[in-house]
């Protein structure tokens, strides 16, 4: 517990320093509500709006939690093909590269023409988003698998699917986690982007509502809803991550 | 031909040279050795003469550019899975539990029973790692792991053992201990064993016969069998015969060394 409170009070101070700064700011520089409104009118209209937010948070989260699974599956599903057919990898790997320098952004309506305002464009942004961190994480993390240890596999007749299944996989884990938490956190992004271009709740649509009525402040308690739904995502895969790779050393 | 006869393991003319860009470095010259049934081994040589290569080539990891390796009077040259082996580093797998990476061999031939796992559990404490049994190989230290390892290779379901330097992380107290031990468990199993080592009264304890390996690239240079009547016991180390093997050894080691010295000093004056 006490070392737990040593690595969070740093961050906690600078949060607190950045907000108290940021409400320094505004009020003395009288800046208007509808450009920048201060961190005690978020906090007031968010304890406002609380009850309407619900619905929104609890759709926006479903449709995350949904896309990153469905995204992630795809990722590793990807990985593990790429790595078992090293042909398919030396062909399509410059493709998988190429494909992230697509814009999201630019992708997702043209999603919705093809496949309109349903549920299935919008899990195709977010597994876009989601599935490359994973992959190229997962074939990296498979590719670097100890010789020794191989070597030793090889020499006591370990068959191809062993050496996966005992070697390649749990030498790969830590580096898979690491490509999981940042689709965790891009997940959320997917899903708001998704949300935006059409949807009838989520946080998304809820920011485009409030953009059209010059809302800044509700558009701020939405911002900050993301963070603490990124936060929140990106939380439970590293608790995952724990447990998973518990064997792993503590560094420092 | 009975099984008797024919021996664990065969090694004929086996050459191998690994090229690199455009040098091909010579690593083994023409070697030939063999291990009987129930026969106890040693390989000392030089370091960097191509030892851990020789079991590289053994166990199926390297092909030899000639050559054959026989067991048990088949060939047996590049396939994998016939030895149960240890290899120079622990290579122990760190997200596996101590007990589970002592298993791990037999996992890979087959499930492993209940009894395999009282087994393990009984050796380990055999081997002074009594309460380790749930931990993790970072938690060990090089000497403890040495022996984790060396237990793996001892459960393996393989007849021949090709063990690569099992002792030379451990001090030289535990080092004796081991060897003491490895010799009671030797000659109550009477397992085929290739055992590489640097140390010459360790080969000369333990073993029925010796080869010396010369400097890269490693031939024979001799093959002497230890005449000590089993069961050994320790004390055959103070017999002057003991002496006498130990004596001529080093001085064949230390010649070896000497031509390796002389030709790097050749080779840095170019
Ligand atoms: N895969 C490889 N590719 C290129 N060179 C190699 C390879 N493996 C070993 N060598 C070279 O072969 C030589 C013999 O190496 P090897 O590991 O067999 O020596 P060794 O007798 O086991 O030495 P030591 O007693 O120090 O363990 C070394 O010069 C090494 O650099
Ligand atoms: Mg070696």
């Amino acid at each position: 517990m006490r070392s737990w409170w040593k690595n969070v009070w740093p961050p906690l101070v600078a949060v607190i320093f950045f907000l108290l700064v940021w409400q320094l700011l505004t009020s003395l520089f009288h800046i208007e509500q509808w450009i920048l409104p201060a961190p005690s009118d978020i906090a007031r209209e968010t304890a406002a709006a609380s009850g309407g937010l619900w619905e929104h948070v609890w759709a926006t989260l479903k449709l995350t939690v949904f896309g990153f699974a469905i995204g992630t599956a795809i990722g590793l599903i990807i990985a593990l093909i790429l790595h078992l057919i090293p042909f398919l990898k030396q062909a399509l790997y410059p493709l998988l590269i190429l494909s992230q320098n697509i814009p999201t952004i630019a992708l997702a309506p043209l999603l919705m023409i093809w496949f309109g305002f349903g549920l299935l464009p919008k899990i195709i942004v977010i597994t876009l988003v989601c599935f490359f961190p994973v992959a190229v994480a997962a074939l990296g993390g498979l590719k670097q698998t100890d010789p020794v240890m191989m070597n030793y596999m090889r020499m006591i007749g370990a068959g191809k699917g062993q050496i996966f299944a005992k070697l390649e996989l749990p030498h790969a884990l830590p580096s898979i986690f690491s490509g999981i938490k940042i689709a965790a956190t891009y997940s959320v992004m997917g899903a708001i982007i998704a949300e935006w271009l059409g949807a009838d709740k989520g946080i998304g649509y809820y920011m485009m509502l409030q953009k059209s009525g010059y809302r800044t402040d509700r558009m701020f308690v939405a911002i900050m809803i993301i963070v603490v739904l990124s936060l929140l995502m990106f939380g439970l895969i590293a608790l995952l991550e724990k447990w998973f790779v518990r064997w792993k050393p503590k560094q420092g | 031909m009975n099984k008797e006869n024919t021996p664990a393991l065969e090694i004929v003319s086996v050459s191998k040279s690994f090229k690199e860009k455009r040098r091909t470095l010579p690593v083994l010259s023409d070697i030939s050795l063999t291990v009987g049934q129930g026969e106890f081994v040693s390989i000392i040589g030089p370091s960097g003469s191509g030892k851990s290569t020789l079991l590289h080539v053994i166990g199926g990891l390297t092909r030899p550019d000639a050559g054959t390796v026989r067991m048990n009077g088949a060939e047996v040259t590049g396939q994998q899975g016939h030895i149960s082996y240890m290899p120079q580093q622990p290579a122990l797998f760190p997200w596996r539990t101590i007990e589970d990476n002592v298993l791990l061999a037999q996992e890979v031939h087959g499930p492993v029973s209940r009894e395999a796992r009282e087994e393990a559990r009984h050796w380990l404490a055999k081997v002074g790692l009594a309460g380790f049994e749930k931990a993790h190989p970072h938690t060990l230290s090089g000497g403890m792991q040495q022996r984790a390892a060396f237990l793996r290779a001892l459960l393996s379901p393989q007849e021949l053992m090709c063990l690569d330097e099992p002792f030379s992380a451990l001090d030289a107290l535990t080092r004796s201990d081991m060897q003491r031990w490895l010799l009671d468990i030797w000659e109550e199993n009477r397992r085929s064993v290739l055992f590489i080592t640097h140390n010459i009264e360790e080969a000369l304890l333990l073993s029925s016969r010796i080869y010396v390996f010369s400097s890269r690239p490693a031939t024979v240079l001799h093959a002497i069998d230890v005449p000590f009547p089993r069961p050994r016991r320790e004390e055959v180390t103070e017999a002057p015969e003991f002496l006498q093997l130990k004596r001529q050894l080093s001085e064949w080691m230390r010649e070896e060394q000497r031509k390796m010295q002389a030709a790097h000093q050749g080779g840095s004056r170019q």
